[in-house]
């Protein structure tokens, strides 16, 4: 197996690694058949599972297959077999059949699939799709033994995207709150990173959220996007009574209503308006 | 002297929510003060904010409808019963945006109406989700950012309702289309609980939706498939199963519709049966879904995207316009569902109550029924807190009045 993953590793890497979304592949405009009974997939699973086919073949094959997913009766029938093609696909030497392969077997908690992706974070070489796809991924099972990984992510990693994709992770870990209100408070982390640390630290303690929130928002220095994030989240989740007693808040607010960005003006007016200040 | 007006026979302001489908009212004179007479002619008439909807009145259910219409009231408080609907191709875009009055003529032989009273109202729609104003878009993430509440809201009944186990009672049998139809329903009066001026839209997945993909509303995806909204956007907290955002990857451009998508045409052109219609689960409904990648393509994790429920809801008024097309909103006629399919299980025969609203969790149901009974409405009875399959096809009250559900779609007339 390790072979054939830095096999397609070699080859991901000659395509440049990420793909954006493959818009150049669209199909023509014809109704794609989604079959009505499961043996009637099995061509398409053949057309998955054979490497000579050409890629949009293979592609549309799998989301043929998917599609009926959806729809038929007795798709079980023929699942054990769908699994196997995925996780075949996974290893395949084209990047795009792996990734989505990986995705679909991800979202059904697939531990060839996790397990693949682990390894992958642990040794780059054995890596079937690039780390931050690996973390998205790993995501839909936040049990799935990433989060001392991403927490070490966190700190090595240079690369914007996967330090996103590790906060996105840590969110589910109560043990990397104090890791992500680290990044969401330091100033010189990217704008994106800090928003990402804002939505984490929101999902594990909202009262820590609310409290940065209004530090924000009475920051004259702070990022324009973070007041943003800062006041959507006191206007959609705050407590009424808490932002009522806060005169130097509601002082703000009246300040932000009047200057700065637009979209800030009108973030404080629908704050002055739902809160009724 | 002065008036009440009753939207849906009710006080309640959660009432005053209009379709197409006739709603029944009342007026009454509640301070016959100065009043010469025992009785008094009162006409019943609107106006409109701009942009807003419009309604019509009728004395009997059936019509004839018009813009106004004078009743005869007692002045000893009686209730007087008449029929307001909105007018097709005129929904609100705005809470209240409709106001009814009620007026009498100042003396009999006057030209002269005095206003007795008046209470605004709302034809409340769903509509083309590409098309909704800018403050009916921020309306609805503002609703679906406070009924998720970082993942700790009654959200996440809905997100459990749809999983892997769940699937048998819900896709590739007849009752696909009825059950959708009361999750969506369930759905929309939950955000509507959050803010009534909530319709849930559609999306066309047929034809482009440029404004739908914007980060503002539903997100645009990035290359490795994570939406991105603005920082004034409240989805930008959307949390499910302990994870922050939403993972979306489109396979097409999202200026453009996904390429593979029977049309409208093609899907209405399956046949004047349920049981040829009903293949549409295949595609255009399981070929929207898997024409992304991310959470919408799996059953499982499908209904961790706000999408969702939008593309599930342009399913449904595909069977809404189905229906119309051929008459379909009588359970009873044979054509308007897949009635002796021998492979029906539990749940999927019209009479049967469907799973989770009723709580039942043995037998070959699933174990577990997350959400308790369907919401629900101020404004209409149907379909019930446990309903039947056989509940969810006369959405209208075509058949039976009784049986409206409170939704129509601003296209299906």
């Amino acid at each position: 197996m390790a072979k054939k993953r830095k096999k397609a590793t070699r080859a991901s890497r000659k395509t440049g690694g990420r793909k954006s979304v493959p818009v150049g592949r669209a199909r023509a405009q014809r109704v794609l058949e989604v079959p009505l009974a499961a043996p009637d997939l099995l061509p398409a699973l053949d057309i998955l599972r054979d490497p000579s086919q050409s890629v949009d073949a293979r592609l549309e094959a799998l989301q043929t297959i998917q599609a009926a997913s959806f729809a038929l009766l007795d798709f079980d029938s023929i699942r054990p077999d769908y699994i196997a093609a995925l996780r075949q696909a996974a290893e395949d030497q084209e990047p795009e059949l792996r990734q989505r392969a990986l995705g679909i077997l991800a979202r059904e908690h697939d531990g060839f699939a996790q397990e693949a992706l682990l390894e992958g974070l642990r040794d780059p070489a054995k890596a079937l799709v690039r780390p931050d796809k690996a973390l998205q991924l790993l995501s839909y099972d936040p049990h799935a033994g990433v989060y001392p990984i991403a927490r070490d992510i966190i700190h090595t990693s240079e690369d914007e995207s996967t330090r996103r994709e590790a906060l996105r992770v840590l969110a589910g870990d109560p043990a990397s709150a104090p890791v992500i209100e680290d990044v969401l408070t330091d100033k010189s982390e990217p704008s994106a990173i800090r928003r990402m640390s804002a939505s984490a630290l929101h999902a594990l303690n909202p009262d820590k959220l609310q409290r940065w929130a209004s530090s924000a928002v009475l920051d004259t220095d702070e990022d324009a996007d973070l007041v943003a994030t800062g006041l959507t989240a006191l206007t959609q989740f705050g407590d009424a009574k808490a932002i009522a007693d806060n005169k130097q808040l509601r002082k703000r607010m009246s300040q932000l209503q009047q200057q700065g960005p637009a979209k800030i003006k009108q973030l404080a007016r629908r704050f002055v308006k739902k809160y009724e200040l | 002297m002065q008036a009440e007006i009753q939207i849906n026979n009710s006080t309640t302001p959660a009432a005053r929510y209009l379709t197409w489908a006739p709603s029944p009212c009342r007026v009454r004179i509640t301070n016959p003060a100065g009043s010469p007479a025992v009785q008094l002619r009162v006409r019943l008439g609107t106006r409109t904010n701009t942009g807003g909807g419009s309604v019509a009145f009728a004395a009997q259910a059936g019509g004839p409808y018009a813009s106004t219409l004078t009743v005869t009231v007692p002045v000893n408080g009686q209730s007087v019963s008449f029929f307001v609907r909105g007018v097709f191709g005129k929904p609100s875009s705005g809470d209240r945006d409709v106001i009814i009055e009620a007026r009498a003529r100042s003396a009999p032989s006057s030209g002269n109406w005095r206003l007795l009273g008046t209470l605004p109202v709302m034809v409340r729609i769903r509509k083309n989700a590409n098309n909704l104003t800018s403050g009916e878009r921020t309306r609805l993430v503002a609703a679906f950012a406070q009924l998720n509440d970082q993942g700790l809201g009654r959200f996440a009944d809905f997100r459990e309702m749809h999983v892997n186990q769940s699937s048998p009672e819900a896709h590739g049998r007849p009752a696909f289309l009825p059950w959708h139809r009361a999750y969506l329903l369930d759905l929309e009066r939950e955000l509507q609980a959050v803010d009534p001026s909530v319709a849930l839209p559609y999306w066309r997945f047929d034809q482009p939706a440029p404004s739908l993909f914007t980060p503002d509303y539903l997100g645009v995806s990035d290359a490795l498939g994570n939406v991105q909204l603005s920082a004034t956007n409240p989805l930008q907290f959307w949390r499910t199963d302990n994870v922050p955002g939403i993972v979306r990857r489109p396979f097409f451009d999202p200026g453009q519709a996904p390429a593979g998508l029977r049309t409208e045409a093609q899907t209405l052109a399956l046949g004047a049966q349920y049981t040829g219609f009903r293949t549409l689960e295949g595609n255009p409904h399981g070929s929207a879904h898997t024409s992304f990648g991310g959470f919408i393509s799996s059953i499982g994790t499908a209904a961790r995207d706000p999408l969702f429920f939008l593309l599930h809801c342009n399913v449904d008024r595909l069977w809404a316009k189905w229906q119309l097309q051929n008459n379909r909103f009588d359970s009873g006629v044979a054509a308007s569902y897949d009635t002796n399919n021998p492979g029906n299980k539990t749940g999927h025969n019209l009479v049967d109550t469907m799973w989770p609203w009723n709580g039942i969790t043995t037998g070959d149901r699933p174990p577990f029924a997350p959400g308790g009974a369907l919401a629900s409405s101020a404004c209409v009875n149907a379909p019930g807190p446990q309903p039947r399959v056989q509940d969810c096809f006369d959405y209208r009250g075509s058949v039976a009045a009784v049986a409206q559900m409170g939704f129509d779609y601003d296209d299906v007339g």
